[in-house]
């Protein structure tokens, strides 16, 4: 934790509230509000967006004024490995099939931390991918290809 | 007479041999997942969600609520012996449990802790049983108004009692009803917020989100800061624990089965309030305080009862009126809507076989923990030693294919993808991420009833206070909210969850 002139958990939740609520107001824009004995499509999420705007506002108010801490500094390895891991899943499975899918999603997730040993990591995903195969696709009937079609 | 006569129609369910099998199924996933510190009930759960389809919404109840209490009952081991608590629920049996641990007393720590579960679950499920009936009377009454009117009270109450800043919970259920919003409005069958993506049109599917603001998002910062952790390694000697030990506990053990009941029932209670103040109100009790912390048995009784207790009686609210104390009871409500029942304060009288079947197998379920947990010890001692670095890929993959599994959607997994973006960030700026959920599967429930409530009075907002049962339910709300202004309910809030 370092010390920080404003408060920036906050701020930072204040300012994605704000754009949340933002984005909303756009997204809903061409929705018919109706009005309340018969609401349209558009009332709920526009009330719920100005009252999200309201908080955010409130939050990022507040983080600019107060003297806080601030956040703990952004650690990238574990935050790219995981992502990377579920994002190449996504990429692979229906293309290459869940058996290769699996091996490549366990092996880029052991890279999250310094601990893990290559030769470990590749013996146990294509274990776990066996695992996931027989599980899965065999008991549980995933319709999902084993291999690259 | 009928409570009798239900209780022993919801054990004819609960005892038939498939249910048995799911129950079993469910509390052993519970307790290793519970003893297993780095993935937590919430993720475990949406990850079961999908393989639970295929069976009848009774056996997939009993099986997703035997995870629930089982993973409370495995994160004492882990505090026990480890001194990490496995779950949030068990972090004061860290305290004294991993102190009798180090002064050899491990065996008689775990038998208390286990004796202590299942004496207050078993209270608990006649608690529940008593409750449920005059409740669901009471929920017969409601229309449109009322329910929605105990929408709100559930949403806030449970903002109010869990942890963290209430307006930061506040602004997260909010963000959760928008969430909800996603897809095509009911009535006008018009599109909202889907940005033109087909799979959007039927809503955000909740599992995907659980799983990566919970699951994922947890697991990338659990990397950040590695934990070191050192099993008591001492062989566990005696499992039964001495008259002397039994005298000392039992009371605390009864203290803190009412006080867990109780709390439990209230929204946003759950499993987590419980223990802290079953362990603060043992030490102000006790002749010699100063014995806690140093392995008071008293400390391990009191806080177990409580927890247990108390996850079960969370689902008092969730199985006589439809509505959830906690993010994982909104989990529950969600495998519900998936089985086809819609939630609601007719659930019990709609659906009596799967409530009565799940409470009773709850006492069951407590049975079955207490046999397959002592003579078993060693074998979840063993799963301590498995190493994180192997452990979390494989959650993330099973996070994966579970994730797909639900809609056979590679969508659901880009959305777990920003999920787990996201909840990392909530972690990072201190934010829970539990209201999200609670908001996310009450948002249509919420919609629906107020546009119905709204249509019955013609657009008038004073229905909500002409109606008298929904006026009371908002007069609570009102309480609760003006409460947490006063600066002497804010002190001892943060003194009773401060952890």
């Amino acid at each position: 934790m370092t010390r920080s002139r404003i408060d920036l958990q906050d701020l930072l939740f204040g300012l994605f509230l704000v754009v949340v609520a933002a984005g909303t107001l756009v997204a809903t824009r061409k929705l018919a509000i109706g009005h309340a004995a018969d609401m349209g499509p558009g009332y709920m999420p526009r009330v719920v967006a100005v009252a999200l705007m309201g908080f955010g506002l409130f939050f990022s108010g507040r983080g600019l004024w107060r003297m806080r801490v601030g956040i703990a500094p952004v650690q990238l390895r574990p935050l790219l490995a995981i992502l990377a891991s579920v994002g190449v899943f996504a990429l692979t499975a229906e293309r290459l099939g869940l058996a290769i899918a699996s091996v490549v999603a366990v092996i880029l997730a052991s890279f999250a931390t310094r601990e893990g040993r290559l030769i470990e990591a590749i013996a146990f995903a294509i274990v776990l991918s066996g695992a996931a195969v027989l599980l899965f696709v065999k008991l549980l009937g995933l319709p999902i290809p084993i291999w690259p079609r | 007479m009928e409570l009798f006569n239900n209780l022993l129609m919801g054990l004819s369910t609960a005892l038939e041999l498939n249910n048995l099998l799911f129950c079993l199924i469910g509390v052993v996933i519970g307790t290793a997942i519970g003893v297993l510190p780095g993935i937590g009930p919430i993720p475990t759960v949406a990850l079961l969600l999908p393989f639970t389809f295929g069976l009848s919404p009774p056996s997939a109840m009993i099986m997703l609520a035997g995870i629930f209490y089982g993973a409370q009952y495995g994160g004492s081991t882990t505090a026990i012996l480890v001194n990490v608590p496995g779950e949030t629920s068990s972090v004061v049996t860290c305290i004294d449990g991993h102190e009798m641990a180090k002064q050899g007393k491990a065996g008689t720590a775990l038998a208390i802790a286990a004796i202590a579960s299942f004496f207050a679950g078993t209270t608990a499920t006649i608690v529940i049983a008593v409750l449920s009936v005059p409740l669901s009377m009471l929920a017969l009454k409601f229309t449109a108004v009322e329910y929605f009117s105990l929408l709100v009270l559930g949403l806030i109450a449970a903002v109010v009692l869990a942890h963290g800043s209430v307006a930061k919970s506040l602004a997260m259920v909010l963000l959760g009803l928008l969430l909800g919003l996603v897809g095509i409005d009911v009535s006008s069958g018009v599109a909202r917020m889907t940005f033109g993506i087909a799979a959007l049109s039927d809503g955000l599917d909740f599992v995907p989100i659980a799983m990566g603001l919970f699951g994922l998002g947890e697991i990338i910062a659990n990397l950040e800061r590695p934990v070191e952790r050192r099993v008591v390694s001492q062989s566990i000697r005696s499992l039964i624990p001495s008259q002397e030990d039994f005298r000392a506990a039992f009371p605390a053990m009864v203290r803190g089965t009412a006080l867990g009941s109780v709390l439990g029932v209230l929204p946003g209670g759950g499993a987590a309030l419980p223990p802290f103040s079953s362990y603060a109100l043992e030490k102000k009790l006790a002749r010699d305080p100063s014995r806690f912390g140093k392995g008071a048995i008293e400390g391990v009784a009191g806080p177990e009862a409580a927890n247990n207790a108390g996850a079960q009686t969370s689902f008092i609210p969730l199985l006589t009126l439809g509505i959830p104390a906690n993010a994982l009871m909104a989990l529950m409500i969600g495998a519900l809507m998936m089985q086809g029942i819609q939630p609601g304060p007719q659930i019990m009288t709609e659906q009596p076989k799967l409530v009565w079947g799940v409470i009773a197998s709850m006492w069951v379920g407590n049975l079955m923990l207490l046999v397959i947990n002592l003579p078993l010890i060693g074998l979840w001692v063993s799963m301590l030693k498995i190493p994180y670095r192997l452990l979390f890929p494989a959650i993330v993959l099973f996070c994966c294919i579970g994730t797909y599994g639900i809609a056979n959607s590679l969508f659901n997994v880009w959305l777990m993808m920003g999920c787990a973006l996201i909840g990392y960030f909530f972690i990072k700026i201190g934010v829970e991420p539990a209201p999200l959920l609670l908001g996310l599967v009450l948002g249509p429930q919420l919609e629906e009833n107020f546009r119905r409530a709204m249509l019955i009075a013609d657009g008038d907002f004073a229905v909500f206070l002409s109606r008298p049962i929904s006026a009371v339910i908002l007069g609570v709300v009102a309480i609760l909210l003006l409460a947490m202004l006063s600066p002497q309910i804010l002190k001892t809030r943060k003194e009773a969850l401060a952890e």
